[in-house]
C-alpha cells in the first residue's frame, strides 16, 4: 500500500494543512481575522500604461479587485477620460493568458517547449551566462533593449553596472527622427506643441485621432471645435484626415512640400523676421537651400498642385504665430527622415510661434522654470532615487553603433535610444564585433523591428536571449529565459516628468496586491538579478517607497499626497510661455548652450559634409505593378502590444491590405478578397480592404498583426505582420526605415 | 467509500493539476494504482498512463515533458484549458471574477483561507479539489457535497472536456478518470 503512505502522510501528517507538491495554500484561519480583511470599495489614482502616453487614470477597486478604469478626473490636460485602451487595462490584469512564473527553454528555439523554474533558478541561470559572455567576448557583447518607460531605468542599471554601452530603446522603431531634429534645432527633444491654442495646424502623417494620446487629442479637438484648419498630408485618409483637409500626398516627398512652403513664405515675406533674427542662426543657409523649391518643383514632386502649396502656406502664415505644423510621432520613413522633420521645425520658427500660444515650447518641468524668477517658485526638481553606487566600469569598446561619437554620422542618433536595428545586424555579421547576449525589456523585436525573420535568425545565433514581458511574446517565445513582470497596476515606478505648459509629475503605484503571485515588478527583478550577478550595490535602494521618498523629498511633495491624488501640478500656476506677454524675452530652449536655435546645424554639418541644412533626396517612386508599403496606427491597440488582451482582441483582432479601388480593379481584387503580398524574397498573406480612401500608388495596414507566438492566442496568426515585408535598413540617424518598401499584390 | 480513501482521491487529482513537481510527477505509477482500485470502467486511460510511466521514467525527463504540456494547456499563453472555475462560471472570461469570490467565500465559511504565500488563485482547479480532499479528511460531508454541487460539478462539466480533447498526455487521461468519478 505505498499509496496510502504517500498521500495519507501528506493528508494526515502536517497538521492542518496539505504539504505535498503543489499543495499547502489553504490554510486554517478564525473568523476575526477573515472579518479584519474585509474591503470596503476604494479609487486609486495612478498612471496608465496601455500605451507610452502616460495619462492619469482611476482605478475603481471593490472587494480587492479593480471593477473600472476611468480618467482622473482632478486632471484638466486629459478632462478626466481614458481611451479604450486605458479602460481595457482591466482585461490585462485578469487575463488568463498573462505569464505567471519565470520560465526555462527545455526544446529547441521557437519550438515553445518551457519549464517554470523559482526567480533564484532564472536569475542564477542568466547570471552565469552573462558571467560567460563577459568572459569570453566582453561585456559589450551583451545587448539591452526595452521600450522606453520610466522603469526601463533599472534593466537598464544592469548594463551599466557590467560596462555594456549596448542599451536601446524602441524609438528608432517610431519617433526617432523626430529626436534628433529637436536635439540638432533646439539641443534637446523636451519640446511640445500647444496644439488647443493653435489657428490653423498642418500635420504630416500624424494620426492623432488613431495613435491617440489623450491630452494632444484633446487639444486638436479644442483647436478645431474652436475654427482652426486642420491640414493633413497623408498617402492614406486618415481619421485625422477626415477631420480636416486631406491632402493626398506621394510617399516620401513631404520634405519638398516643406522646402516649398519656406519658398513661398520668403519669397511672399511672409515669415517672422525679428524672430529669425534674434533666436536663430543660420537662416541665410536656408534661404539658399530652398530658393529653387518652387511651387512648380514641389507639385512634381508630391503630386499636390502648387495652387494648393501656395493657398495652404498662406493661409497657414496668415496665423502667425499661432500656428504649427505638426513634427510627427511615428517618424521612420525615410533613410533621412530627420531632414524633413528639422524643416518642419524650421518652417515653425520662421512663424515666430516659440514660446506663444499655439506654438511649441520648452516643457515647464521644475528645473526649466529655475531661471524666471517669477516662475521658480512654483515648483522644485525631484532628486534621484538609487542612493550611493560605485562608479560603474567604462566600456572597454564603443557602442556598435556608433551613437554620439561627435563629427561621425554617429552623431545623429540618440545615446539614449540608440540604432536598435543594429543589434540584428551586430549578431549576424559580427561587425563591428559580435553581440552574444540580447536581453529585453517589454518590447517584441520580432513584430515592433523591421525583418522579422531577420531578426529571429539572428535569435539562433545567441549564447543567451532573455524576455521579461506580461506576455508569452513573440520575442519570448524564442528565448532562453522568460521572466513575468507584473502589470502596471500592480507595481510602483519611479516618478514621472509629465509637464507640459506647467510643470506636472505623476506616480505609477500598485492598484491591487499581485494577481499572479509569482510575478514580480521590474524594479525588483533587475534589483534581485543584479544581486546575483554581484553587483547588487548599484541598486542600494531597500524598496520603491524608499526610492521614491528620496526622489520626492527634494521637491517637498510627500509620498503620501502623490498615492492620494496620482499627480501634482501646481494648482495656482497659469500656463507659461517665455515669450507670452513680450515677444523678445529671453527664450533659449533648455540645455541650448549658445541660446540660439539651429536652422543650419553646425554639428551635423561637421559629420555629414553638406547635410547641415535640410537637403531634398529625391526617392524612388513605385513602378508599374507597384505600391508603397506604409503602416499606421488604431486607436484600439499599441504598437506591439496590446493584440492580445481580451477586450481590445474583441474590438479589432485583425487587419487588412487597403488598397486604392482602382487598382484594385487593375488586379481583378474585390473588398474582402484573400491577397498575397510580395516584397523581394518575402511574402505574407492577408485580406483586401477595396476603397477610395488612399492614393492608387500605396497601400496600407495597421501595425502589430500577424503574430506568430502560439503563445499569444487570440492574436496569433491573425492579420498582416507589416515587418515582414519591410528590409532591417538602418536609416541615416539610426532610425528603421518604414515606408519605402515597395510591395506586389497578388489575388489567391 | 470511505472518507479516508474520498480524501486521498481528491488530492490525487489536486497534486496532478497543480503545476508539475517532483513529489508527485516522481509517484505518479502509485496515482495510477489508487485510480485502479477505486474507480471503474477506467481502462483506456489508466492504459494510456501506464504506457507514459513506461516511456518516461520517474526523473528529468519525465517532468519537463509534463511541463511541456502542462504550460500550454494551463499557464501561460495559449492555455488550452484555464484551470480558473472564473473563466467558464462568471461571464467575462477572465480571472478573479465572481465565482473566484464565491469560492473564496466558501471555503472562508468552512474555516479556511487562502494562505500568505499562496501560489494560485482561490478558484484554480487543484485548489478547489485541495479543499475538498480537506473537507473530506475532516468528515465535513455536508459541506462537500454542497461545495461538490454549487461549484465543482459545474465548472468540471466545463473544464474537462477542453483537457480531455486536447489530447495532452497525462492531463488528458486523468480528466478522463476525474470525468469517470465524478460527473459518471
Amino acid at each position: 500500500m505505498r499509496r496510502r503512505q504517500f498521500l495519507k502522510g501528506a493528508l494526515y501528517g502536517t497538521g492542518s494543512m496539505i504539504a505535498l507538491g503543489g499543495c499547502g495554500s489553504l490554510t486554517k484561519v478564525d473568523q476575526k481575522t477573515l472579518a479584519a480583511n474585509q474591503i470596503a470599495e476604494k479609487t486609486v489614482y495612478s498612471t496608465c500604461e496601455m500605451c507610452t502616453s502616460r495619462c492619469t487614470m482611476a482605478a475603481k477597486v471593490r472587494d480587492g479587485k479593480v471593477i473600472k478604469i476611468e480618467g482622473n478626473p482632478n486632471d484638466s490636460s486629459t478632462a478626466g477620460t481614458v481611451c479604450a485602451r486605458g479602460s481595457a487595462g482591466v482585461s490585462l490584469l485578469y487575463d488568463p493568458q498573462r505569464i505567471k512564473k519565470p520560465m526555462i527553454r527545455t526544446g529547441e528555439r521557437g519550438t515553445g517547449k518551457f519549464k517554470e523554474v523559482s526567480w533564484d533558478e532564472a536569475y542564477t541561470f542568466i547570471a552565469d551566462k552573462v558571467t560567460q559572455i563577459q568572459q569570453n567576448y566582453g561585456p559589450e557583447a551583451i545587448a539591452f533593449a526595452s521600450r522606453i518607460n520610466p522603469q526601463d531605468a533599472f534593466f537598464r542599471q544592469i548594463a551599466k553596472a557590467i560596462g555594456s554601452p549596448n542599451t536601446f530603446s524602441h524609438e528608432a522603431t517610431c519617433p526617432m527622427t523626430k529626436t534628433t531634429a529637436l536635439e540638432m534645432t533646439f539641443g534637446n527633444p523636451w519640446i511640445a506643441a500647444d496644439y488647443g491654442n493653435a489657428k490653423y495646424i498642418i500635420t504630416s502623417g500624424r494620426n492623432f485621432f488613431e495613435g491617440i494620446h489623450v491630452s494632444m487629442v484633446k487639444g486638436v479637438m479644442k483647436a478645431v471645435q474652436n475654427g482652426a484648419k486642420l491640414v493633413v498630408l497623408d498617402p492614406r485618409f486618415s481619421v485625422t484626415a477626415a477631420k480636416g483637409e486631406w491632402v493626398p500626398i506621394k510617399g516620401a516627398t513631404d520634405l519638398a512640400f516643406f522646402m516649398a512652403m519656406a519658398n513661398i513664405m520668403i519669397k511672399e515675406n511672409l515669415y517672422d523676421k525679428d524672430f529669425i533674427e534674434n533666436y536663430t542662426e543660420g537662416f541665410d543657409k536656408w534661404v539658399e537651400a530652398v530658393k529653387d523649391k518652387t511651387p512648380e518643383w514641389a507639385e512634381k514632386e508630391t503630386g499636390i498642385p502648387k495652387e494648393k502649396i501656395i493657398e495652404i502656406t498662406r493661409d497657414f502664415a496668415a496665423k502667425r504665430p499661432n500656428a504649427l505644423v505638426e513634427f510627427g510621432w511615428r517618424t521612420p520613413w525615410t533613410p533621412n527622415d530627420y531632414q524633413c522633420r528639422r524643416a518642419i521645425l524650421i518652417i515653425n520658427l520662421m512663424m515666430g510661434n516659440w514660446e506663444v500660444p499655439g506654438g511649441y515650447y520648452q516643457k515647464k518641468g521644475a528645473g526649466v522654470l529655475q531661471p524666471f524668477p517669477d516662475q521658480a517658485g512654483y515648483a522644485k526638481p525631484t532628486g534621484g532615487g538609487y542612493g550611493p553606487m560605485p562608479p560603474a566600469p567604462k566600456p572597454s569598446k564603443g557602442r556598435i553603433d556608433g551613437a554620439g561619437v561627435k563629427g561621425t554620422p554617429g552623431i545623429l542618433i540618440p545615446v539614449a535610444d540608440g540604432a536598435v536595428g543594429q543589434i540584428p545586424e551586430s549578431i549576424l555579421t559580427e561587425k563591428p564585433y559580435a553581440i552574444k547576449g540580447w536581453l529585453v525589456h517589454r518590447f517584441n523585436p520580432v513584430i515592433s523591428m523591421t525583418e522579422s525573420e531577420r531578426i529571429i535568425e539572428s535569435f539562433k545565433k545567441l549564447d543567451l536571449l532573455v524576455t521579461c514581458d506580461v506576455y508569452m511574446t513573440d520575442t519570448a517565445y524564442y528565448s532562453d529565459v522568460v521572466l513575468p513582470e507584473c502589470t502596471y497596476l500592480e507595481r510602483y515606478e519611479p516618478i514621472i516628468d509629465q509637464s507640459g505648459l506647467i510643470p506636472k509629475i505623476q506616480l505609477r503605484q500598485p492598484v491591487v496586491p499581485l494577481v499572479y503571485p509569482d510575478t514580480k515588478p521590474a524594479w525588483l527583478i533587475y534589483k534581485e538579478l543584479g544581486q546575483k550577478m554581484g553587483i547588487g550595490d548599484f541598486f542600494s535602494f531597500k524598496d520603491m517607497e524608499e526610492f521614491l521618498e528620496r526622489q520626492l523629498k527634494p521637491s517637498g511633495i510627500a509620498f503620501d499626497q502623490m498615492k492620494e491624488k496620482g499627480f501634482w501640478s501646481p494648482a495656482d500656476m497659469k500656463p507659461f510661455y517665455m515669450r507670452g506677454k513680450d515677444p523678445k524675452a529671453p527664450a533659449a530652449p533648455s540645455l541650448n548652450e549658445k541660446g540660439k536655435m539651429h536652422i543650419f546645424s553646425h554639428e551635423i554639418e561637421e559629420a555629414i559634409p553638406g547635410q547641415g541644412i535640410p537637403v531634398y533626396t529625391k526617392y524612388p517612386q513605385p513602378g508599374e505593378g507597384e505600391f508603397r508599403f506604409v503602416q499606421g496606427k488604431v486607436a484600439v491597440h499599441t504598437n506591439a502590444g496590446t493584440h492580445n488582451v481580451p477586450v481590445l482582441n474583441e474590438l479589432m483582432p485583425t487587419n487588412s491590405l487597403w488598397i486604392n479601388s482602382v487598382s484594385a480593379t487593375k488586379l481583378g481584387i474585390k473588398d474582402g478578397d484573400n491577397i498575397v503580398i510580395t516584397a523581394g524574397k518575402y511574402e505574407h498573406k492577408g485580406v483586401a480592404k477595396v476603397t477610395e480612401a488612399i492614393r492608387p500608388d500605396t497601400v496600407f495596414c495597421y501595425h502589430g498583426f500577424g503574430r506568430i507566438s502560439p503563445g499569444l492566442k487570440r492574436a496569433y496568426g491573425k492579420g498582416i505582420n507589416d515587418n515582414k515585408l519591410i528590409p532591417n535598413a538602418i536609416g541615416e540617424s539610426g532610425n528603421v526605415v518604414t515606408s519605402m518598401t515597395f510591395v506586389k499584390i497578388r489575388k489567391v | 467509500m470511505k472518507e479516508s480513501t474520498t480524501a486521498e482521491l481528491y488530492l490525487s487529482f489536486a497534486t496532478i493539476f497543480h503545476r508539475p513537481h517532483p513529489e508527485v510527477v516522481n509517484h505518479l505509477e502509485e496515482l495510477i494504482e489508487l485510480w485502479e482500485e477505486e474507480i471503474p470502467d477506467i481502462m483506456e486511460p489508466l492504459a494510456a498512463l501506464k504506457k507514459f510511466c513506461q516511456i518516461y521514467a520517474p526523473g528529468e525527463t519525465r517532468i519537463n515533458t509534463l511541463w511541456e504540456h502542462y504550460i500550454p494547456l494551463f499557464e501561460t499563453g495559449s492555455v488550452e484549458a484555464p484551470p480558473f472555475a472564473s473563466i467558464y462560471l462568471s461571464g467575462d472570461g477572465l480571472v478573479l471574477g465572481t465565482e473566484t469570490i464565491a469560492v473564496q467565500t466558501f471555503y472562508n465559511s468552512a474555516g479556511y483561507a487562502m494562505g500568505e504565500k499562496a501560489e494560485q488563485l482561490p478558484d484554480h482547479l487543484a485548489i478547489e479539489l485541495e479543499f475538498l480532499a480537506l473537507l473530506a479528511r475532516d468528515g465535513e460531508e455536508v459541506l462537500l457535497e454542497n461545495f461538490r454541487q454549487k461549484h465543482l460539478i459545474p465548472f468540471l462539466t466545463k473544464i474537462l472536456p477542453r483537457i480531455k480533447n486536447g489530447s495532452r498526455p497525462v492531463y488528458s487521461s486523468v480528466a478522463q478518470i476525474l470525468q469517470s468519478w465524478q460527473l459518471g
